[in-house]
């Protein structure tokens, strides 16, 4: 079951040290065997999080002054986002893959993790909310999410209907949003560390496909992967996006 | 008179000029008002923002204090390089450095709240936010203002959140060459302190408002800020103004008529969410010249030039009056001097050249008056004619009723009864006797022009006759018949000079009438005695009774 090897491969990826630890608590169910996709991601730095990068524009009135810090190196000085929460790097099947169980979603500190989710279609998203304050989310389009309070604590449900990317948003808070990418052929997936290293899990051997998934959008290079036993593609890191041209860090 | 009356013209014309002024004045006033509440209020939410902007600057100074604190970027470092739970011991160390740094940090500048975020967005430690205490994933990472701290950026922001903060927050270095380690934001609650304060020191009405409510607000002295409540019920309205949506400041809005306002939208996440603040004035419009009065304190009033207004008050009501007196009061005192001492007989007319105006012309007909009734023989005041007095009598008793065989033409026709218009008509009481010496005292009439050329200037020839048998009692009656023989004998003169027959004429027919008549007046009304006097009416001689009451 699709459930049972994310959840062994996120397991076995410890020390990987993944940041899908709210992912791998969803997924949790220990009878099954399954097969690693291990490999890496090379080049998010060059990723921009477009809720930030929005709110640097000055048009947008986001500050009231906002100044660089001189001592802080220019080449950090870019939007990057926080990969473990942002980048999603899923796996694909050759066929359809079954429902999965529900998965836990936290909505706090301006943002859910994780932030970009690929599930299969009638997949129970549950948004949880960890902030000590009421959100008001809703799904951009979708009349069966729209905007209602979950207070502290609480937690809201929501299938994912069909394939597609649906955009989650809070009343609340307009820098928080939330991208659901919906495939009936998902098989797995998982979110790099710091470093850009990841693991996912497949059930059995098999071919598959890999791609990252940033804000919704696929970034990078899908990559086929032929599933036998673990399969480390370190040596091809999937590289997700080219450094821009002329582009000054700002 | 002309004076007097220019100067009533004048002081119309002078009031109606000063409430033309007025309302001249109160339309400038009001119009000033406007703009100047208008230009107050723009320079109120200037300030407003400058200081917004400013505090967020100088609290954020306050943060490099925590980022030099050894303790923080060391266990932020440490949190940062731990993707799973954080250890206590971290947690500690970065907590006592950040409450070793706000205890130095001045009051006035202190943060509410200040957060400790590593580089995956946990909040490490924080102070004065107890509403997370004990959630240990609680995270911060998400809002643009930490990201950027998280990525060498210091800004500031206003965040919505369970209330209203503004936010400062700025990276914290520990290896100059990597990431920074994390971020330290401050945050400041916007609650009436924070209005307070910023009131204080920027002399403006303000309040702030999130979600449709007014969340703080704070005001000058002499401003009631409980005004600022009103908003509530205008802030969707103003949501709509163009200026508000694009700009962030709204236009003058009229909240009521004392109040007037500009909204102007906070930077930051707050923008988005429709929180804002409001700057509000009041601002007295005067709704009537009178008004003023009332919108005039003790310093304006101070203002105005008492001596001034008292000076033209006194010379308007001095001009005035001697007008009045050069017009009115000296030319009445002067008539009326000269009438006294023409009642007394000092002078016998008025001098008309003595007086001005019509003063002039009353003297000269008066003096018209005294010589036409000098002509008349300068008689006494006329006596009420009889038949005035009494109407007209019934035939046989009437005065003109004396008409004897061949005479006539004397005789007006009997009338059968009194009008009703004056048989109650009071009589004249009897006028003092001031009639020239040889009078016999029988009160006569002042006739017209005609008449005094006619008036026998001697009485005639007495007829002789008994007396009346008629009187009912001794000298009473004696001299009744004494005086009726006078009148007699003088009437039969009249006669006589008016060529009337006397044929027939004896003093008992005449006594007779004069009784009858005599009876009647007393009867009718009430008077002793009555006098009666002999006159030419149209040629012919003819009897006048004059009733006297004492």
């Amino acid at each position: 079951m699709l459930r049972e090897s994310v959840r062994v491969g996120v397991r076995r990826a410890a020390p990987w040290a993944l940041a899908a630890t709210t992912i791998a608590l969803a997924f949790a169910s220990a009878d099954a065997e399954a097969a690693r996709i291990k490999g890496s991601v090379v080049g998010y730095q060059n990723l921009l999080n477009p809720v930030w990068e929005e709110s640097k524009d000055p048009d947008r009135h986001a500050y009231s002054f906002r100044e660089p810090v001189p001592t802080v190196r220019g080449e950090f000085r870019r939007l990057f986002p926080h990969i473990p929460k942002e980048l999603c790097i899923a796996a694909f099947a050759a066929e359809k893959q079954p429902v999965q169980k529900p998965i836990l979603i936290r909505v706090g500190g301006g943002r859910t993790t994780p932030v970009t989710i690929v599930v299969t279609p009638g997949t129970e998203l549950q948004f949880q909310n960890t902030d000590p304050f009421p959100h008001r989310l809703y799904a951009v389009g979708v009349g069966t999410f729209t905007a209602s309070d979950t207070v502290k604590g609480g937690v809201r449900s929501w299938s994912v209907p069909a394939a597609g990317t649906y955009e989650v948003r809070d009343e609340a808070a307009p820098s928080l949003r939330m991208w659901i990418v919906g495939d009936p052929t998902l098989a797995g997936i998982a979110y790099p560390s710091m470093k850009g290293e990841f693991a996912l899990g497949v059930e059995g051997d098999g071919d598959y496909r890999v791609q990252a998934f940033f804000a919704g959008k696929k970034v990078g290079p899908e990559i086929p992967v032929k599933v036998k036993g673990d399969v480390d593609l370190a040596k091809t890191p999937i590289k997700v996006a080219d450094p821009p041209k002329g582009e000054k860090a700002n | 008179m002309l004076l007097s009356r220019f100067w009533y013209v004048i002081l119309g014309l002078v009031t109606g000029a000063l409430v033309f002024v007025l309302y001249i004045s109160m339309s400038m006033y009001n119009r000033q008002v406007s703009r100047a509440m208008a230009e107050g209020l723009s320079s109120d939410s200037q300030v407003v923002s400058w200081y917004l902007k400013n505090d967020a600057r100088e609290r954020s100074a306050h943060l490099i204090s925590f980022t030099l604190e050894a303790s923080i970027p060391k266990g932020l470092a440490d949190a940062s390089a731990t993707e799973g739970k954080l250890t206590d011991k971290i947690r500690q160390s970065v907590q006592e450095g950040l409450t070793k740094v706000a205890a130095k940090i001045p009051k006035d500048q202190a943060f509410d709240a200040v957060f400790a975020v590593d580089q995956h967005g946990r909040v490490v430690a924080h102070l004065g936010y107890e509403q997370a205490s004990g959630m240990e994933d609680f995270e911060l990472g998400g809002y643009p203002v930490v990201a950027d701290a998280l990525h060498g950026f210091v800004r500031d922001d206003t965040l919505v959140l369970d209330r209203l903060y503004r936010v400062v927050a700025r990276p914290v270095e520990y290896d100059l060459g990597s990431l920074p380690a994390g971020a330290i934001v401050g945050a400041r609650i916007i609650d009436d302190r924070f209005a307070r304060d910023l009131s204080t020191r920027t002399g403006a009405a303000v309040a702030f408002y999130a979600g449709g409510q007014r969340v703080a607000s704070g005001a000058p002295e002499g401003f009631d800020r409980s005004q600022l409540d009103m908003i509530v019920n205008d802030i969707k309205a103003v949501e709509a103004d163009p200026d508000y949506k694009t700009k962030g400041r709204s236009a003058v809005r009229v909240i009521n008529a004392a109040l007037s306002v500009v909204y102007g939208r906070l930077p930051g996440e707050a923008w988005d969410l429709g929180a804002g603040f409001v700057v509000g004035r009041n601002a007295i419009p005067v709704a009537n010249p009178l008004a003023f009065f009332a919108a005039a304190d003790d310093k304006d009033k101070s203002g105005a030039k008492i001596p001034i207004v008292v000076g033209i008050a006194i010379l308007a009501m001095g001009l005035g009056l001697l007008f009045s007196f050069i017009e009115y009061t000296k030319p009445l005192s002067l008539f009326r001097d000269e009438a006294h001492r023409l009642a007394k007989g000092q002078i016998d007319q008025l001098q008309p050249s003595k007086f001005r105006g019509l003063y002039r012309t009353i003297a000269s007909d008066l003096n018209d008056g005294i010589d036409v009734a000098a002509g008349k023989g300068g008689g006494t005041r006329r006596a009420a004619d009889l038949s005035q007095v009494l109407g007209d009598l019934p035939a046989e008793p009437q005065m003109s009723a004396f008409s004897f065989p061949g005479d006539t033409g004397a005789s007006p026709k009997p009338k059968p009864s009194v009008p009703k218009s004056v048989p109650n008509a009071p009589l004249p009481s009897a006028p003092r006797a001031t009639a020239p010496s040889g009078d016999d005292g029988v009160v006569s009439s002042v006739g017209d022009a005609t008449q005094k050329e006619r008036r026998l200037p001697a009485p005639p020839p007495r007829v002789g006759g008994p007396p009346s048998p008629s009187s009912p009692s001794g000298s009473g009656d004696d001299a009744q018949i004494a005086e009726w023989k006078a009148v007699y004998e003088e009437f039969a003169a009249t006669k006589q000079q008016c060529g009337e027959s006397l044929d027939g004429f004896t003093f008992e027919k005449f006594q007779n009438t004069l009784k009858k008549n005599r009876d009647a007046i007393v009867e009718r009304h009430g008077v002793k005695r009555v006098k009666f006097s002999v006159y030419v009416k149209d040629g012919k001689a003819a009897l006048k009774a004059s009733p006297i009451k004492d």
